[in-house]
């Protein structure tokens, strides 16, 4: 039998029974349709957070005072040994090492900011230059903060985009001064308008020179130190450098915490990995539930095409023929059923990224390729039993009755 | 051309062994128009499914075209009855969704016959057997006699040593069957092997050698 014949042949029978064509391929059609979809979402979501966590710098070492675990002996917490404060100076030490591209010492308060007549209450961000660069923020107008020696400071500051519109209206802020607390600041730059990231607005913030916020909030200490390593792979080498520095800095005691981004993301990222495996499985069991209905339509067909079967045989189809001829049909609407379903698939993915255009919803290549994969397996598999029972039909049998 | 020598058939009914032929001997001569008769149970079908190669004997040994087809296997005998066997049926067995030339065709197509050489063929058939109107048309749409002509033309497709007709005419009206077994005596006439099994003796007077059989044995063999 020629394959094109073969094709046609099966076409003819699918062509033939319109309801129970559509039926499969509905049934396989919804089974991959629910992993792409639900694999799109989870790898969505995955990315997402990715992303949020890219949006707050790349390759970055977080260092903040204080170690959370527990140590030594009861008397040592009876002494009430505080760690120490992390200090600017500690901070200028992480230049010596070679794995660290830059850092940003950073301090954060609130304060009342004030311009013209109008006051806020924001987050007031003392830091150096190298924020922006760690941190990949952006600015809309003037400049960010200035270079130089992070111990003496000039009196400018850089406002987030909502306070920009909230003090000053429509007036221009650029080149204005507001008064946080009792010092007065010249606005040099107004923060690109972005968003939440993790918690975080800088839309929302006022950066102010590290000295200045040392000088309003009257403190010498540290909130964090944020550092970017030289490269992914400079990540650990800059974390070990990290604490190494700090502790001879500290008379040997490792008193800092140190946090990689990568770490945490690695974490979600697992999760979140997990989760889509285990729903893109749950969804895969429907295709497994349509290989079963294709099996149970193909066994009935067998029942319901005896005489067919066994003309077929009297006219010298082979068993072997006849086994094709059913896997062919089988074959084809699985794949009607696979790109029905990865057409819906692709539709209903488009239609959560209209509703949550933020989120970057994309089912991955590998469930791409493994829903219509297993939608042609199962159908095959549960083939087997149907197209071996009609290759054994017995002809005479077959045709004897009407 | 057929030569079976001691044929014969047991068929388990009910845990009781049935004989349906019992070493039954028949050789039958290219060309031969022949006529099986016999009641219900004589084992007339069982024979004529036995020359066809859709049952095996027990017992015995069939010759068909000088080659002993006794001990083929499944796919091997599926072969030869493409190449060498045409059946018709009592009730025509056309597949209800193709059409009348797809039926004609589905020989060919088994065995894989050139799509060009099918139409060639397929032409010559629709207009040999008076067909060429209702080639577009399903079974369902086609009259009794029609239908059987399509089986007909279905069965000499291949160009087979032997034609096995099992009641050919037993579901159709007088003068249909009349039409019917005018188109087998057709290929009768232009050399064909027909074979036919009925139980209508006015249908096996008219073929030329009348076998009559009786509980599994051939008990008469007239010729003339």
């Amino acid at each position: 039998m020629r394959f094109a014949d073969l094709l046609n042949f099966a076409w003819q029978v699918l062509r033939g029974s319109v309801s129970r064509t559509l039926l499969i391929l509905l049934a396989m059609g919804i089974g991959v349709a629910a992993v792409v979809v639900v694999t799109a979402l989870g790898e969505g979501a995955r990315l997402y957070v990715a992303n949020q966590f890219g949006s707050l710098g790349s390759n970055l070492v977080i260092v903040l005072p204080g170690r959370s675990e527990t140590s030594g002996a009861m008397p040592g917490v009876l002494i009430g040994k505080t760690p120490r404060d992390l200090t600017l100076e500690d901070a200028l030490a992480l230049g010596r090492s070679h794995a660290i591209r830059r850092f940003a010492p950073l301090i954060i308060g609130a304060g009342d900011v004030r311009a013209g007549g109008r006051s806020r209450e924001t987050p007031v961000l003392g830091s150096t230059s190298e924020l922006m660069d760690i941190r990949h923020m952006e600015v809309a107008q003037g400049l960010f903060l200035p270079q130089g020696d992070p111990r003496h400071s000039q009196p400018v500051c850089v406002i987030g985009a909502k306070v920009a519109s909230e003090l000053f209206g429509s007036r221009t802020a650029l080149g204005d001064w507001v008064r946080i607390g009792e010092r007065r600041f010249r606005v040099i730059g107004i923060l690109a308008a972005q968003g939440q990231s993790l918690g975080f607005n800088t839309d929302e913030i006022v950066i102010v020179p590290l000295a200045a916020a040392q000088a309003l909030f009257n403190t010498e200490s540290l909130f964090r130190i944020l550092v970017e390593a030289k490269s992914r792979e400079q990540i650990a080498a800059a974390k070990a450098d990290v604490e190494e520095i700090v502790r001879l800095r500290h008379e040997g005691e490792r008193d800092v915490t140190v946090i990689t981004q990568d770490a945490v993301l690695a974490t979600f990222d697992r999760i979140l990995r997990a989760l889509t495996l285990t729903v893109a499985s749950i969804a895969a069991i429907s295709l497994a539930v349509a290989g079963i209905l294709i099996m149970n339509v193909m066994l009935i067909a067998v029942t319901q095409r005896r005489r067919e079967i066994g003309l077929l045989k009297a006219l010298g189809a082979t068993g072997g023929q006849i086994r094709l001829a059913f896997f062919t049909e089988a074959m084809m609407l699985a794949l009607g059923g696979a790109a029905a379903g990865l057409v819906v698939g692709e539709l209903g993915r488009s239609l959560a990224v209209q509703l949550y255009p933020t989120i970057p919803f994309q089912a991955p290549w590998w469930a791409l390729i493994a829903a219509p994969l297993t939608a042609i397996a199962t159908a095959v598999l549960f083939t087997v039993a149907p197209a071996r029972r009609a290759a054994r039909l017995d002809p005479v049998q077959a045709l004897s009755r009407r | 051309m057929i030569r079976l020598t001691g044929i014969a058939r047991t068929f388990l009914v009910g845990g009781e062994e049935v004989h349906a032929l019992k070493a039954v001997d028949l050789a039958i001569a290219h060309g031969e128009y022949l006529s099986i008769m016999g009641p219900s149970g004589s084992g007339k079908s069982t024979l004529l499914n036995i020359i066809g190669l859709l049952d095996r004997p027990d017992a015995g040994s069939y010759e068909l075209d000088a080659r002993n087809v006794t001990a083929l296997s499944d796919d091997e005998l599926a072969r030869v009855r493409r190449e060498k066997i045409g059946f018709v049926f009592q009730f025509f067995h056309l597949v209800p969704r193709l059409t009348a030339g797809q039926n004609i065709e589905l020989p060919m197509v088994l065995a894989g016959i050139d799509p060009a050489e099918r139409r060639t063929r397929l032409t010559r058939l629709l207009a040999e057997y008076g067909l060429e109107e209702r080639a577009g048309h399903r079974p369902d749409q086609l009259s009794g006699g029609q239908c059987q002509r399509v089986a007909i033309a279905r069965a000499m497709s291949m160009g087979p040593t032997v034609i096995l007709a099992d009641e050919p005419t037993g579901n159709l009206d007088r003068h249909t069957g009349q039409e019917v077994l005018s188109v087998l005596e057709r290929v009768h006439h232009n050399g064909g092997t027909v074979v036919i099994v009925t139980h209508d003796p006015e249908i096996g007077a008219r073929s030329h050698r009348r076998l009559r059989m009786l509980d599994g044995a051939v008990v008469a063999d007239e010729k003339g």
